[in-house]
């Protein structure tokens, strides 16, 4: 039952209305988009020609691709706590954490100073999830006493804690600086030997060559889906119209009946599980993991993905996910290119010649060879400058982050020629 | 006529031969990462993260090295091209950095530096199936295990080592200067592999020599947190010398607000717990009197070595804007294993990946004096480096903001070095000081 046709807004029932994609234009565009994303590692034709993702196939982008994918999920967390129920937290990465030291203690090998299970990924990946909704419902009692920047400060605490005990019990966390192994993205029915199906090795399926990454691509998509599709549906539910109520006023919605304990605790455990397992996959997926890196920096990382992308909205988090991760790379690149064009003889080379500084002592704003911090800015400083900067530029022009600036787009397409 | 004739034919004959034999340098084979005119390079490396004033340091160094090699003619006849990527210290990245580097079409040939000890860990076992070599910017002990890094090829020597080297150095330094035969030690150190594997040297040479441990902050110093627990613990312990395996922050922290309290033992430390800097700072004077440097390699100042003197005129000519450190040594010597083992290959004839880790496995290194010279090749008891030098803090010739054109110093005079302790030597390497397990 959809909308009725060439009358977008015009819903016939609850069920046309609460439909996730209702209209036909946006069944089709979802149509292409899957498609598309199917088919995006594959050397194709026609997916090579369109401009942004034709050269995320090659191996290094494929990885970088991978990693936003795993990003993704604890961001999808975040914005069910944060963006749908209103709770600010900045303790996001101490429940990532949690997930992958869960993991790592179901599913590692057991050696003489690290301690590990051995068991398969049907069951350290879940339990996770599990283990941190279950810390997760330990912290919310902190939600209902405080609320807002108190509450944002609370969580902070929890991050700490985190490394703490990671330096208490290096038998589960490695040592210090070095971390340890995570088990490996591979599919067993119990602890054989030969896993049926290895992630982090190149195989073939069916009659394709498929290289590791593509492996995982497609296992990682799986599970973003599945992640995505239960965090719109919960957005539409009773528990998401419960969390709607809180976040606009929790002693209001306390007084119109809604359970704010209830409430509160089922956001924080949800989230938190969606954080376990993107900790675990995170941690996997790096082979080696360091314990410093479940830090406040990554926390903050989460809450400027979702500022850029747009709260509340799955596909804020997913386009504040691919721009945060995906633009220090191009910013990198786009560097390199110019260094290129700059040493070379197109048209516009003596622009980027005097942009650009190739040796020590050539002028330019911006350096391809020399590292050293300072003037001329090096590749790596000109990526934390644009971060920042993109995050001031969001917050003051467009709080509601790319999914608020396509709305104005969508808007002005709709009434054009009469958009005003 | 015929005579000439067989004569013209013979000349002819040889001079083709001699233009085939004169472009041998062209038949070297290669692969990945090598092309007709180019050898690429790469480094992955801490351009933004938490170690990104050190390694930027290192990196310039390398690229002012490999600016020389190219100007010198290359390697084989072709250029040297250095990649750098930037792993912010984060594992995730570097990976991500690894994928550019081992690509079989755009990649390197072999990877000069790759910084951060859980980095090289997670890239160990990709580097034995691309079948690339690595040199870490890290000195724990396990690297020249052959389990822990196949291709992973270590300079110069670990923290483990230069801990036994340091704490006997520290005995006899008290005997001959201070008078004291008898004094007693206290060790403090990071949590982790650093730390903890030169507190585990510090333990093996107070064992061998019979000096008493007072107290035993091992993994007891956490980077950032508030040191004055730690202070306090040591001031009541009172030993007369001190083992540090922590970083410059810590350290000068540390000393100082043990020095507040009236505590003044002698000083010293790993490599990475003393930065030339601190002399730049109030607690100079107390490094002057009460700190000695240990290092793997020669500082800025010292005379009489011909890879320093080369070093320094090269940059003086090409980079004499840039800041006198003691990092850029790393960094030179770093690239010239590289080169060496580049041109062993070369002369065997085989630049292919494949190719270079044969020569690292064959190459002796000769650093000109920079550093004890090196090889890998064989059973790493034989060739893991035991050497390590001691300084003294001069604060004299310490020149703050110094750059290579006004040619200051760092402000560390030679004591003893390269030196290796009689337990060093004794010590069977089989595998890293502190083990972990996995």
């Amino acid at each position: 039952m959809r909308s009725v046709r060439g009358r977008p807004s015009l819903y016939t029932s609850y069920e046309a209305e609460t439909r996730l994609f209702p209209t036909r234009v946006q069944q089709v565009a979802l149509g292409v988009f899957v498609l598309v994303i199917l088919l995006m590692p594959f050397d194709l034709p026609v997916i090579d020609q369109l401009p942004v993702i034709r050269f995320l196939d090659e191996n290094y982008w494929l990885k970088v691709v991978n990693k936003a994918l795993i990003f993704v999920i604890a961001a999808l967390g975040l914005n069910l706590l944060s963006g749908l129920a209103g709770q600010i937290s900045l303790g996001h990465a101490f429940f990532m954490g949690v997930g992958a030291y869960t993991a790592v203690l179901l599913g590692g090998p057991d050696s003489g100073r690290l301690w590990g299970y051995g068991l398969p990924i049907w069951i350290w990946l879940p339990a996770a999830g599990i283990a941190a909704a279950l810390v997760g419902v330990l912290v919310a009692p902190a939600a209902v006493r405080v609320r807002g920047l108190y509450l944002g400060i609370a969580t902070i605490g929890l991050v700490f804690i985190g490394l703490h005990l990671s330096r208490v019990f290096p038998e589960v966390a490695g040592p210090g600086a070095l971390g340890r192994k995570w088990p490996r993205l591979e599919f067993r029915i119990w602890k054989e030997e030969e896993p049926f199906l290895d992630l982090t090795r190149k195989g073939k399926w069916l009659w394709f060559e498929v290289t590791q990454h593509q492996k995982t691509y497609f296992f990682l998509l799986v599970l973003v889906a599945l992640f995505a599709v239960v965090s719109a549906n919960l957005a539409r539910s009773r528990t998401g119209r419960s969390w709607a109520a809180i976040r606009d006023r929790d002693i209001a919605a306390e007084i119109m009946g809604v359970p704010e304990f209830r409430a509160k605790t089922t956001a924080f455990a949800i989230s938190s599980f969606y954080a376990g397992v993107a900790g675990a996959l995170l941690a996997s997926f790096s082979i080696q993991f360091n314990p410093e890196a479940w830090d406040l920096l990554l926390s903050v990382e989460f809450l400027a993905i979702l500022l850029i992308g747009g709260m509340g909205r799955v596909s804020g988090a997913l386009a504040g996910t691919f721009f945060v991760i995906l633009t220090p790379h191009f910013v990198e690149r786009f560097a390199h290119w110019m260094g290129d064009q700059a040493e070379g003889e197109g048209l516009m080379s003596g622009f980027w010649d005097g942009f650009v500084s190739i040796g020590s002592g050539d002028f330019g704003f911006v350096s391809v060879s020399q590292t050293a911090l300072g003037f001329p800015l090096p590749v790596a400083a000109l990526d934390e400058i644009i971060y920042g900067a993109l995050i001031i530029a969001f917050l003051l022009f467009e709080p509601q982050g790319l999914y608020g600036m396509w709305v104005k787009v969508r808007n002005y397409w709709k009434g054009w020629p009469f958009s005003y | 006529m015929k005579n000439l004739f067989r004569v013209l034919a013979v000349g002819l004959a040889l001079s083709v031969v001699a233009v085939a034999c004169g472009s041998d340098e062209a038949k070297v084979e290669y692969g990945a990462g090598v092309t007709e005119d180019t050898v690429r390079v790469g480094a992955i490396a801490d351009l933004s993260g938490a170690f990104a004033p050190l390694v930027v340091q290192i990196i310039d160094a390398q690229q002012s090295y490999w600016d020389k090699v190219n100007a010198d003619g290359g390697i084989a006849g072709r250029q040297v091209d250095f990649v750098v990527e930037d792993n912010g210290y984060d594992v995730t990245t570097h990976l991500e950095k690894y994928e550019l580097m081992r690509d079989p079409d755009n990649g390197v040939v072999l990877l000069s530096q790759s910084t951060g000890s859980p980095h090289t860990a997670a890239i160990a076992e990709m580097l034995v199936e691309d079948g690339l070599a690595a040199i870490p910017l890290s000195w724990y002990s396990a690297w020249p295990d052959p389990d822990f890094g196949e291709n992973v090829f270590e300079s110069y020597s670990n923290y483990c080592y230069e801990s036994i080297n340091g704490v006997e150095f520290l005995r006899d330094y008290m005997a001959s200067e201070m008078g004291n035969d008898s004094p007693t030690l206290a060790i403090l150190s990071f949590p982790g592999e650093y730390g903890q594997d030169g507190a585990a040297g510090a333990k093996i040479a107070a064992e061998a020599l019979g000096i008493e441990i007072v107290h035993d902050g091992e993994a007891t110093v956490i980077p950032g947190a508030d040191q004055t627990p730690i202070i306090s613990a040591l001031v009541e312990a009172d030993a007369d010398m001190v083992w540090t395996t922590i970083n410059p922050s810590g350290l000068a922290g540390i000393m100082g607000g043990a020095a507040a309290e009236g505590y003044v033992p002698l000083w010293s430390g790993n490599v990475p717990s003393f930065s030339y800097l601190l002399l730049g700072t109030a607690l100079g004077p107390l490094f002057d009197t009460n700190y000695i440097v240990n290092s793997y390699i020669v500082t800025w100042n010292t005379d009489g070595v011909e890879g320093l003197d080369e070093m320094k005129a090269w940059m003086g000519e090409n980079n004499p804007d840039l800041p006198v450190s003691d990092a850029y040594i790393i960094g030179w010597t770093e690239a010239m294993a590289a080169h060496q083992a580049l041109e062993q290959a070369a002369a065997n004839g085989d630049l292919t990946r494949a190719g270079v880790i044969a020569a690292f496995n064959e190459v002796t290194v000769d650093y000109k004096g920079l550093a004890p010279n090196q090889s890998w090749g064989g059973d790493a008891n034989d060739t893991v480096v035991r050497e390590t030098y001691s300084y003294d803090v001069v604060l004299a010739d310490y020149d703050d903001g110094a750059t290579i054109a006004d040619g200051g110093g760092t402000g560390t005079a030679l004591l003893r070095g390269p030196w290796v302790s009689d337990i060093t030597k004794a010590q069977t390497y089989d595998g890293a000081c502190f083990k972990t397990g996995g």
